[in-house]
């Protein structure tokens, strides 16, 4: 079964396997950026080493201030023509997957297949719940896990965390998803498997002593196969309800949090 | 040429009359009002701590090389306790401790604290600071500070262990009970009032103190760099003294500004992000704090080694200017991730990424100061072009970061720890080490050896540029920052040969800082004698004696001209040399002994 599987290892230097429907837009971005990057860093060395060897101690040094207009005019054009060639991008791009990918949570809430998972985070374990079939947060049907997230394949999944002592960061590389969880405050991320598999979900921030240790499984599972998983999880929870363990009875109206 | 009326020098002489040196030991060398002597107290307590970083450094890549594996020698000293291995306890106090030792302890005092106060009255043909007692408060301020330090490494408990970041509530008393941590925050809290004191004079200094004729725009760039430093951090670092304060106040007695309530273990009212933008409101100049000394620094000695006038003064000036404007406007980069309101975190992204349009103007203006040079590979030459390197690929990583969707991956990985190393910590070591070298025979009036700076030289650029390499790709291969042991997650477990040449690199670097200390050291007690003017440079500090009298200058100088006079055929024809001095007279025709000997 699936659920064996354990992580895959990754192979050379280079951006972790994507494993979702959108990283392929972040990997895009970080890519182009380094070619012009490179590029301006290649042009910047070799300039630097060709001055040293044209233009060493037996070559006559040219009285220049620099300071002609049309000397002035070709620096601003060259840092106007970088701005707009390199930091362009990066700003467009940015505005168009916060507003159409990244940060579009109407569209995903609006999802009826959307499935949503509220995150509680603590030193050191990620703590996660699902409605159940009633769609309500904090009820006996809800499915609880313990650093372990389950999620379908081919579906937006929606997160919202909270942290009930210091600062975490929900981190799922493979998903190129991540977000700080803070006391005090209901933060969300989204994101969608395209394969199934299991993944490493990490804390980025660092929490304490066992920061390091702050790990979690995400199971990402045919759609099939997750509703089996879901509906007898949940079946499970409600037997196993105990109406007097105030501790776990956590979990918020989701909808508050919902539309920003 | 203008003319000074002889009234203002007079009230030059006026405002700064010569003092007696005095004798006895305790006003000497301990409680000196001479800023060349309070700037050698910042350069050796700078130096002091810049060791004691880098060994916490050393520690840290051993962890990363050969997780839970006994440190060699360090270990067997400082951990006999844990059989010399480190532990994830110990190993957060380290990188904590190492973060805030560099940067608040070393960097600064080495760059600001020594080069400022050495330089800047000596640029601006000053006879001392403006208040010469505060700067001595400034100096024994700090080194109360550094007392605290010192505390802190010995504390119950461990050493501070909440990051150099000290993000509450991790670094209240619910994350980091330990006195380690109090004492830390007061530490940064009292170096701050020690910076404010050093940052007021400075910033006095140059506007009150400037010598007649040293218009703003004749400035050495050095002098710009460090002025502008001055006034980023009286205006900044008092916002990181208020954050320090209530800190302390949430430590020590309860109060909860940083401690938020809806939550199930703590209760509170406060804010945990409050602290954030406190934090960064400083934290962003604080880059730009460590690094426009440097800039300054570079742009002069660009100019001086390729003997040519640095390409538009101006530019550079309003480049720098411009930095420091914005860098009060783009802190909210380090904090995309904590949910806020996209609109903000876009607004914030376009202030940075236009950050970038200043930082070309200034490389642009050094790529062209050395082109069509006369080239001089001095040591303080080839660590000026390597500030130019290690900058270059420190500033270029920072476009990803800058952007909103790029951040989503690489925020809080090793990219961003390769990065702000290659800028803060690579780029202002590089600049101080180009310093050093420079000023050393004005500072101490002998020269160090060329031949070990230059193989000190090679092998602190090709071991910086290979360890901050090794975390950039790292962090690109997505592992996190801060982790005690990586290899814990299967997409990092790989990862572990590129951790390794960056450990032997930083292994290296150690190494290498030997040979400086080495020849520092030897050309302190038996180096060759400087003149006044080794470099034949043509600022104003070196047409004074070589190390400068107590007043610094006999007479006030009357400055004529730009710090880049370089080159210029009608003093090559008048005076048979390439340069001529800040304050220096053109004769009216060349003097007939140079005639001939030319």
């Amino acid at each position: 079964m699936t659920l064996l599987l354990a992580p895959l290892p990754e192979k050379g230097i280079g951006l972790p396997h994507d494993a979702s429907l959108h990283g392929w837009r972040i990997d895009a971005l970080i890519n182009e950026t380094s070619v012009y990057v490179g590029l301006l860093f290649v042009i910047m060395v070799a300039w630097v080493v060709l001055a040293c060897l044209r233009h060493g101690p037996r070559h006559e040094a040219r009285f220049d201030h620099g300071t002609s207009t049309r000397s002035i005019a070709v620096g601003l054009c060259i840092a106007g023509a970088i701005f707009f060639v390199v930091d362009g991008p990066l700003f467009v791009n940015s505005l168009i997957l916060a507003r159409d990918v990244f940060g579009n949570f109407a569209k995903v809430e609006a999802d009826p297949k959307s499935v949503r998972i509220e995150i509680t985070a603590h030193q050191w374990a990620w703590v996660a719940r699902y409605a159940g079939p009633d769609g309500k947060f904090n009820t006996p049907d809800d499915i609880v896990t313990f650093n372990d997230v389950v999620v379908p394949e081919g579906t937006p999944i929606l997160f919202q965390l909270v942290s009930t002592d210091v600062i975490h960061s929900f981190n799922i590389p493979n998903m190129r998803a991540k977000i700080d969880a803070v006391p005090g405050m209901v933060n969300r991320v989204w994101f969608e498997a395209k394969e199934t598999g299991e993944f490493d979900i990490a804390c980025a921030q660092h929490c304490g002593l066992n920061h390091y240790k702050m790990k979690a499984t995400l199971t990402v599972l045919p759609r099939p196969d997750w509703e089996k998983w879901a509906a007898e999880a949940s079946a499970n929870s409600a037997r196993d309800y105990d109406p007097d363990d105030r501790e776990a009875h956590w979990g918020w109206d989701w909808s508050e949090h919902a539309r920003i | 040429m203008q003319v000074i009326p002889s009234e203002e020098r007079a009230a030059h002489e006026e405002l700064q009359p010569i003092h007696h040196e005095p004798k006895s030991f305790f006003f000497k060398y301990l409680w000196s009002l001479d800023h060349k002597m309070i700037g050698r107290q910042f350069l050796w307590a700078g130096l002091g701590f810049l060791l004691v970083g880098g060994l916490l450094a050393m520690m840290i890549r051993w962890q990363w090389a050969f997780p839970g594996k006994p440190v060699p020698v360090l270990g067997s000293i400082f951990l006999r306790s844990q059989g010399g291995a480190i532990g994830p306890a110990t190993y957060m106090t380290i990188f904590t401790m190492h973060g805030l030792i560099m940067i608040f302890f070393a960097i600064t005092p080495v760059l600001i604290g020594a080069f400022g106060n050495f330089l800047l009255p000596l640029q601006i043909g000053a006879r001392d600071m403006a208040f010469p007692w505060l700067n001595a408060l400034s100096f024994w301020t700090f080194a109360l500070s550094l007392v605290f330090v010192i505390l802190s490494l010995f504390g119950e408990l461990g050493a501070a262990g909440a990051g150099w970041t000290t993000y509450p509530p991790l670094s209240t008393n619910v994350g980091t009970p330990g006195s380690g941590q109090t004492w830390m925050v007061a530490a940064v809290f009292v170096t701050g009032v020690s910076t404010i004191m050093g940052g007021i004079n400075y910033v006095t200094t140059v506007i009150r103190h400037r010598a007649p004729g040293m218009t703003w725009m004749r400035l050495p760039l050095a002098t710009w760099g460090l002025w502008l430093t001055a006034i980023l951090n009286v205006l900044f670092v008092p916002v990181l003294g208020s954050a320090a304060l209530l800190l302390l106040l949430d430590r020590l007695f309860g109060t909860q500004f940083f401690i938020a309530g809806a939550t199930a273990s703590v209760s509170g009212g406060g804010d945990p992000i409050l602290f954030q933008h406190l934090f960064w409101i400083f934290g962003h100049p604080e880059v730009y704090i460590l690094i426009l000394p440097a800039w300054g620094i570079v742009s002069d000695l660009l100019s001086f080694f390729s003997r040519k006038p640095a390409n538009w003064y101006r530019g550079t000036v309003y480049a720098m200017i411009a930095v420091c404007v914005l860098s009060a406007m783009v802190y909210g980069h380090h904090m995309f991730l904590t949910g806020f309101t996209p609109l903000l975190g876009q607004s914030f992204m376009l202030l940075t990424l236009i950050i970038s349009v200043p930082a070309e103007l200034l490389f642009l203006n050094w790529l062209r100061t050395v082109w069509q040079g006369s080239i001089r590979l001095t040591t303080p030459m080839l660590f000026s072009l390597g500030m130019l390197f290690v900058f270059g690929m420190g500033g270029l990583t920072g476009l990803y970061l800058g952007a909103t969707a790029t951040d989503i991956y690489l925020h809080d990985t090793m990219f961003v720890v390769g990065h702000f190393h290659l800028t803060m910590a690579a780029a202002s070591f590089v600049a101080s080490l180009a310093a050093i070298y420079f000023w050393f025979p004005k500072m101490f009036g002998r020269r160090m050896n060329e031949t070990l700076g230059k193989v000190h030289f090679w092998i602190t650029l090709v071991c910086l540029v290979t360890v901050f390499s090794g975390q950039l790709l790292a962090g690109y291969s997505g592992q996190s920052r801060r982790l005690y042991d990586p290899y814990q997650y299967t997409f990092l477990k790989h990862l572990l040969g590129v951790n390794r040449v960056a450990s032997y690199a930083a292994f290296l670097l150690l190494f290498a800082q030997f040979i400086f200390i080495y020849n520092f050291i030897r050309s302190l007690i038996a180096g060759e004698k400087a003149e006044s003017n080794p470099w034949q440079v043509s600022t104003l500090e070196w047409f004074t004696a070589s190390p400068p009298p107590y007043h610094n200058y006999d007479r006030i100088p009357t400055v004529l001209r730009g710090p880049h006079e370089f080159a210029d055929p009608e003093v090559r024809r008048r005076l048979g040399r390439d340069f001529i001095g800040q304050a220096e007279e053109l004769p009216e025709a060349m003097p007939p002994a140079v005639a001939s000997a030319g």
